[in-house]
């Protein structure tokens, strides 16, 4: 059994062994950096995810040894879930010859004022230029939604990219490669328990082992990429005596693709999740658009936004109008639950203590189905959902309403479904006239709150709104486009 | 590493910000970067977390007993004054029997760890007993809580003509707190000299004021604290007061404990603690004829300064002084009081009472402009101040070169704005959920403190004997590019290129007494007083150098004023051959015993502001600019989009067109967020419910226009300022006005122009939403063609 950790940094294997009171199982990568004289350049903004001033690349080998460059939240990661991975920060990127072609870039284009969040910033375009070739301007916005600038209206820093991620991500790292791959996979990737005075730390490698831990602890927390959980350690300065890693079990990470479905580990990060789904299933697309940063969803799993069971869990509405399900293990068997009926409450679901979420299952739509996703929040990207909405009808060839299914997040204390509206739409005709006659209907099933993201009011009418916009989005895409 | 580009010119070029390859790589230390021994202590600040309570009793005891744990202080170990007001001594550093807002601070700690420092936080025992709160504006209006007496400026007799015009509009507008967002949060380093000497680093915007206010709270003199700071992670007006009060409180953390000490303020606390941009209740009554001439107005700003005076009165006083905007209005009252609330005492913010003062004409022209069913730029432009006449503002200073009129025709030609409003009119009659936006904004801001005394600089400038340059001014750089502009006017008066000249980190014991870094003033004033110590060196050397150059040429001796400093060199201009390489004369000059170093001063010239008349010339010129913003807005979600920002704005003969433009571009961006996404909510208890990025939304990447084009007017030197330039970092904030307007006309598109939509500053989604509703429920009360326009 491993006892330490270890990871690439600055060309060479680091390893932590934890005995050192200043360094804990809980201890974020980035209060890591910032503890070194000589790494300083990662910030802290916010401690939350919100900001991207702590943005660092994870560099990971991939199936074929070939490493993978993704931008993270360095605020939001464990020291040990980076066990086995190359950490690269913005002091790496320079060569005594010349500054990196972002770096450059930044300086051509004046994209950095006060320079605050320009380490952060120059990392994400550093992920860009490894990842992409001439991106356009999506691409790029993308890349960028998870770093605030509050100097510079970003239009510079769009433009840096734009100029220097045009060289199919060769640099003067390039040459180092083979021999980085090298050591990352010199680095042991066996199981690991990590043992402080205050920390118990478990980072097993197999299903069967992550099972038998968790049978053992059911007390342990699960961390699948921590972005929820880490919030807890710094935001609400919480010890967290006993968790369980997941991050490092190949089981979980797989994706299958069936011919009725699709099984996606409850392992996988949501970017990869996304590429996964974006062919049959367009909502959920919509939905990974808008969620979050590119650096959350490089971390956040989809068992961890399922697992973390939040009224405002973006994936929940997106995928419950797919009848997606869920599967949970234990060490005495599996077991598959409807995702509509897996959410039982506030932050409550119907996983024992033991089990873990393993897969969710997601049949392929029929053709008749029309499902859309919406989310209302304040600003449109890299916010938690006000009110979001996961939409589905199947429709008659006489342009009846066989089935519906509205699914409502931010409205009440879990994500639910607006049944009497559902019940009301059943073999209607779809017009403007039956959505009109539903919308008030809406209220029946809900009584939401006023908070920091919208009053109860705002929420009860853009709910309503939303059946109406869904309208006259598939209007076109159905048989009631004469409506 | 490749060393700046050679910059022969060094004005008017755009150089790359003096730090942008530090930034890029990391190596810019910020105060939290500075290496310290392991002897450094984590200081803590231990807040209330009521509004308004006396406080009965408490007892540290047990919190001082942690390990670990080496001071917990409350005011009584406050060895000088219990103040940190800046202006009106009406702060505590420390709370003594009462607390007045969530987030004053009441006890300091210093520990070894974080954990132990809450560990301790968590063992303070107090008791209080609960006191009325006045949480609202409306609330410390109806109770007469005000900070001070009203202001009052006035010209003519608006009453009377309020009651001669054709028609009269009444109504009131509220504008939105902001908080700051600096990237980087409030931080002080203490490090202890000898005896009583207190080193101090700083993320403050007024290093002479922090300087000033740790000295009273330690009770020494002023000569034993030296603070400086080498660069702040933004600012924007935040820390132009407050970053006192996390000095004053690291500073007597280290006093106390006797080893270095750093207080770097988490996010939620500083969202929790720190002031904000005034939000206002303003109301206001407007006069105008059919044609839309604006006849006659009375305004009334109400701002909510919280808990204390801080700048707050400065602050109304802006927004006084720009409640005209770009508009001559003949008859004006205005009347302005700061209300008391139990807030943390809100503080200056980019525009620093100018945006709210804007937003509340730029709402009454827009309302005009429907009443009468008009273009609302008709409206503007009808009523802009003219170049002769009609060119004298409510406070009786004249409008010189006067920039509305060239901007206005260039950028309605450049935005194109006559074909896209037609388009944007026909979209509207297609499209029932979207619907598209647009306007056209003036801004005119006043450069100078208002606050006259306040203008002035100084500088020191030293010459080493290789030939390098290094600048110390009073500015502080927070990302503005103020050191890059220093370097750049030290570079070309010196004739060197720009890598000879370094600017120093600020620092007191450099350069005394100075005025914040604020106002927008910082490169005017520093930049006068960089160019007067090196002037004073020129001569020095122009003389030494002619007397050297006639002494080795008894018969054709060379005057002084022939001695010329260009291309690293300096030359006689009546003999070429009596060239010196600027390096190699350094040297020479100080064999002949001549001062390299020197002191430079400047103060603003003809101005002059009475504040009790609420007359004069408060300001050394403007500052002008204009933006056309277009939206797409989906009534249904409130989600808006931003198609298209044409902007032009005149910064005289920029001196660095690179910085200049990401300021102008910055501050839109930035002003966007405050008119749109940016919402303060605080509970019923006075608790901040928007405490950190997680429900606080300044502008992403994905927020700025699809089609950004900014430009600067061109040809347009600005009479004496250093090197014809103009001041830029506030006045493109509230070109942001576009944008909240361009929301309104897209929502009023809802009801056909018809209505005046019901709305208020931030248009969240939530206002655009509610505003739809509204429209369309008056709509069916008053169905189109019977409706009136109010
Ligand atoms: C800046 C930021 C932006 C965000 N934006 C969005 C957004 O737009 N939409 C949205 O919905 N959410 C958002 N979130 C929330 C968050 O990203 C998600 O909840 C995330 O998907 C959690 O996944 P994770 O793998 O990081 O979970 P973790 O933090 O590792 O775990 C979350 C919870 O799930 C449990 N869990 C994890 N894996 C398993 C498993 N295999 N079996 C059983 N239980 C498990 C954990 O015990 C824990 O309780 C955001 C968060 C941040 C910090
Ligand atoms: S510090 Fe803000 S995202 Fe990590
Ligand atoms: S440059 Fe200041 S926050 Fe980006």
């Amino acid at each position: 059994m491993r006892s330490s950790i270890s990871f690439v940094l600055d060309g060479k294997v680091v390893t932590e062994d934890f005995s050192k009171p200043s360094v804990t199982p809980t201890t974020t990568v980035l209060n890591y950096l910032r503890s070194l004289p000589t790494h300083k350049g990662a910030k802290e903004g916010c401690a939350e995810g919100d900001c991207g001033a702590c943005t660092v690349v994870l560099g990971e080998l991939d199936a074929g040894n070939t490493i993978r460059y993704k931008a993270v939240d360095s605020c939001l990661v464990f020291l040990p879930m980076i066990h086995g991975k190359q950490l690269i920060t913005v002091e790496n990127l320079k060569t005594e010859a010349a500054l990196h072609p972002v770096q450059q870039a930044m300086v051509d284009t004046g994209g950095s004022q006060c320079g605050y969040c320009t380490p952060g910033i120059v990392m994400s375009l550093f992920a860009l230029y490894k990842n992409h070739d001439h991106p356009d301007r999506n691409v790029i916005d993308d890349a960028l939604t998870g770093n605030l600038c509050r100097c510079t209206g970003y239009k510079p820093i769009v433009e840096a990219a734009a100029r220097s991620c045009i060289h199919q991500g060769i640099d003067s790292s390039s040459n180092d490669e083979i021999r980085i791959a090298g050591l990352l996979q010199s680095i042991p990737r066996h199981s690991a328990l990590i043992q402080t005075s205050n920390h118990t730390y478990f980072q097993p490698r197999t299903l069967l082992e992550a099972l038998t831990l968790k049978h053992q602890h059911p007390k342990a927390i699960i961390i699948g990429g921590s972005t929820d959980v880490a919030l807890r350690v710094t935001k609400n300065h919480e010890q967290l005596r006993q968790l369980l890693d997941v991050s490092l079990v190949d089981e979980l990470h797989t994706i299958r693709n069936h011919s009725e479905s699709l099984s996606i580990g409850s392992g996988v990060v949501l970017n990869e999740v996304w590429s996964a789904v974006e062919a049959d299933f367009p909502a959920l697309a919509d939905m990974f658009a808008v969620f979050g940063s590119l650096q959350i969803r490089n971390l956040a799993t989809l068992g961890g936004n399922i697992g973390s069971a939040s009224p405002i869990g973006d994936t929940l509405s997106a995928l419950i109008p797919y009848n997606a399900r869920v599967v949970l293990e234990r060490v005495s068997g599996r077991r598959e639950v409807e995702l509509d009926q897996f959410v039982t409450g506030y932050r409550k679901t119907v996983r024992k203590p033991d089990e873990l979420i393993v897969e969710i299952i997601l049949p392929k739509p029929k053709q008749r189905s029309v499902v859309k996703w919406y989310k209302v929040s304040k600003r449109k990207d890299l916010d938690i959902s006000t009110v979001s909405a996961g939409f589905r009808i199947d429709i008659n060839d006489t342009n009846q309403i066989q089935n519906a299914m509205l699914v409502y997040g931010g409205m009440a204390e879990r994500v639910k479904r607006s049944s009497s509206a559902e019940a009301f739409l059943q073999g209607k005709p779809w017009t403007r006239e039956t959505i009109e006659a539903t919308m008030p209907l809406i209220d029946n099933d809900f009584n939401p709150i006023s908070d920091a993201r919208g009053s109860k009011e705002f929420r009860r009418i853009v709910a309503r709104n939303l059946l109406l916009k869904f309208w006259d989005d598939t209007r076109k895409e159905t048989n009631g486009a004469a409506a | 590493m490749p060393p700046h580009k050679s910059h022969n010119k060094p004005v008017k070029q755009a150089v790359p910000h003096e730090s942008a390859s530090k930034h890029v790589t990391g190596e810019a230390v910020y105060v939290d970067d500075i290496l310290v021994n392991r002897q450094l202590l984590v200081g803590r600040v231990v807040y209330s977390p009521h509004a308004h309570a006396r406080i009965k009793s408490f007892d540290l005891s047990a919190a001082r007993c942690v390990p670990g744990v080496h001071a917990v202080l409350s005011y009584k170990d406050i060895p000088g004054h219990n103040q940190m007001g800046p202006v009106v001594k009406d702060e505590v550093c420390l709370a003594e029997n009462e607390v007045v807002c969530v987030g004053q601070a009441m006890f300091l700690i210093a520990a070894e760890t974080e954990d132990q420092a809450r560990e301790a936080e968590r063992l303070i025992r107090i008791e209080y007993e609960h006191l009325p709160t006045i949480l609202t504006i409306d609330e410390a209006i109806a109770q007469n809580s005000f900070l001070g007496p009203s202001r009052t400026m006035q010209r003519g007799n608006p009453d009377q003509e309020l009651q001669k015009a054709q028609h009269r509009i009444k109504g009131e507008l509220r504008t939105g707190a902001q908080e700051h967002w600096y990237l980087e949060s409030q931080v002080c380093l203490c490090i202890l000299g000898e005896g009583r000497e207190m080193n101090v680093f700083s993320s403050t915007q007024h290093p002479s004021e922090t300087q000033a206010l740790i000295a009273e709270v330690l009770g020494i003199p002023k000569n034993e604290v030296v603070v400086e700071i080498r660069r702040m992670g933004g600012a924007f007006g935040g820390k132009e007061t407050q970053a006192n009060h996390t000095a004053c409180w690291t500073a007597l953390l280290c006093n106390a404990t006797r080893r270095p000490v750093k207080i770097r303020l988490f996010r939620d606390d500083d969202m929790k603690m720190t002031g904000k941009r005034h939000r206002f209740l303003s109301r206001y009554e407007v006069g105008f004829d059919d044609e839309g001439n604006l006849l006659a107005a009375t305004f009334e700003l109400n701002s909510d300064g919280g808990c204390a005076a801080d700048l707050s009165f400065a602050i109304l006083e802006r927004a006084m002084l720009h409640a005209d905007n770009a508009y001559y209005i003949p008859n004006v009252s205005v009347l302005a009081r700061v209300c008391k609330t139990n807030l943390p005492s809100n503080t200056a913010f980019r525009g620093f009472g100018g945006p709210q003062g804007m937003a509340l004409i730029e709402h009454v022209i827009d309302r005009v402009a429907r009443f009468l069913h008009q273009d609302p730029l008709e409206i503007r432009h009808k009523n802009f101040y003219g170049i002769d006449s009609r060119n004298v503002t409510h406070y009786g200073e004249t409008v010189e070169h006067n920039r509305l009129h060239i901007i206005y025709e260039q950028l309605v030609a450049s935005s194109e704005y006559d074909e896209r409003r037609k388009a944007i009119a026909a979209f509207n009659n297609s499209s029932e959920f979207l619907k598209k936006g647009m306007a056209l904004t003036p801004v005119k801001f006043g450069i100078s403190f208002t606050t006259t005394f306040l203008n002035q600089a100084g500088a020191l400038v030293n010459i080493y004997k290789d030939g390098t340059i290094l600048v110390n001014h009073g500015g502080t750089e927070m990302g503005q590019g103020l050191h890059t502009k220093m370097q750049q006017v030290a570079a070309a008066e010196f004739g060197v290129n720009l890598d000879k000249v370094k600017v120093n980190a600020t620092n007191t014991s450099k350069v005394p007494n100075t005025s914040a870094t604020a106002a927008s003033a910082g490169a005017d004033l520093n930049g006068m007083a960089v160019k007067n110590a090196v002037d004073t060196l020129k001569s020095r050397i122009a003389e030494s150098l002619a007397q050297y150059w006639s002494e080795q040429n008894p018969d054709t001796s060379t005057a002084q004023h022939s001695v010329h400093f260009e291309n690293d060199s300096i030359v006689d201009i009546e003999h070429p051959a009596r060239r010196i390489s600027f390096a190699d004369a350094m040297p020479l000059m100080n064999l002949r015993q001549v001062s390299l170093s020197a002191t430079g001063f400047y103060k603003t010239p003809d101005i002059g502001w009475d504040k009790t008349k609420g007359w004069g010339k408060p300001f050394h010129y403007y500052a002008f600019g204009m933006a056309c913003t277009e939206v797409l807005v989906d009534t249904l979600t409130g989600h808006h989009t931003i198609l298209r920002t044409d902007i032009l704005h005149d910064v005289g003969d920029s001196l660095n067109p690179q910085i200049d433009l990401g300021q102008v571009e910055g501050g839109y961006i930035q002003g966007n967020g405050w008119v749109t996404t940016e919402e303060i909510k605080w509970d019923d208890k006075g608790n901040l419910l928007t405490h950190s990025p997680d429900t606080y939304k300044i502008p992403s990447v994905q927020d700025i226009p699809k089609d950004f084009r900014v430009h600067l007017l061109q040809n347009v030197p600005n009479p004496d300022t250093i090197r014809r330039s103009k001041a830029v970092a506030e006045p493109p904030f509230m070109l942001a006005l576009s944008t909240w307007l361009a929301i309104k006309d897209a929502v009023s598109a809802v009801a056909n122009h018809a209505f005046e939509p019901s709305f208020s500053l931030p248009a969240t989604n939530e206002v655009i939403v509610l505003a739809t509703e509204d429209l369309k429920k008056r709509m069916r009360e008053n169905p189109p063609g019977e409706a009136p326009t109010q």
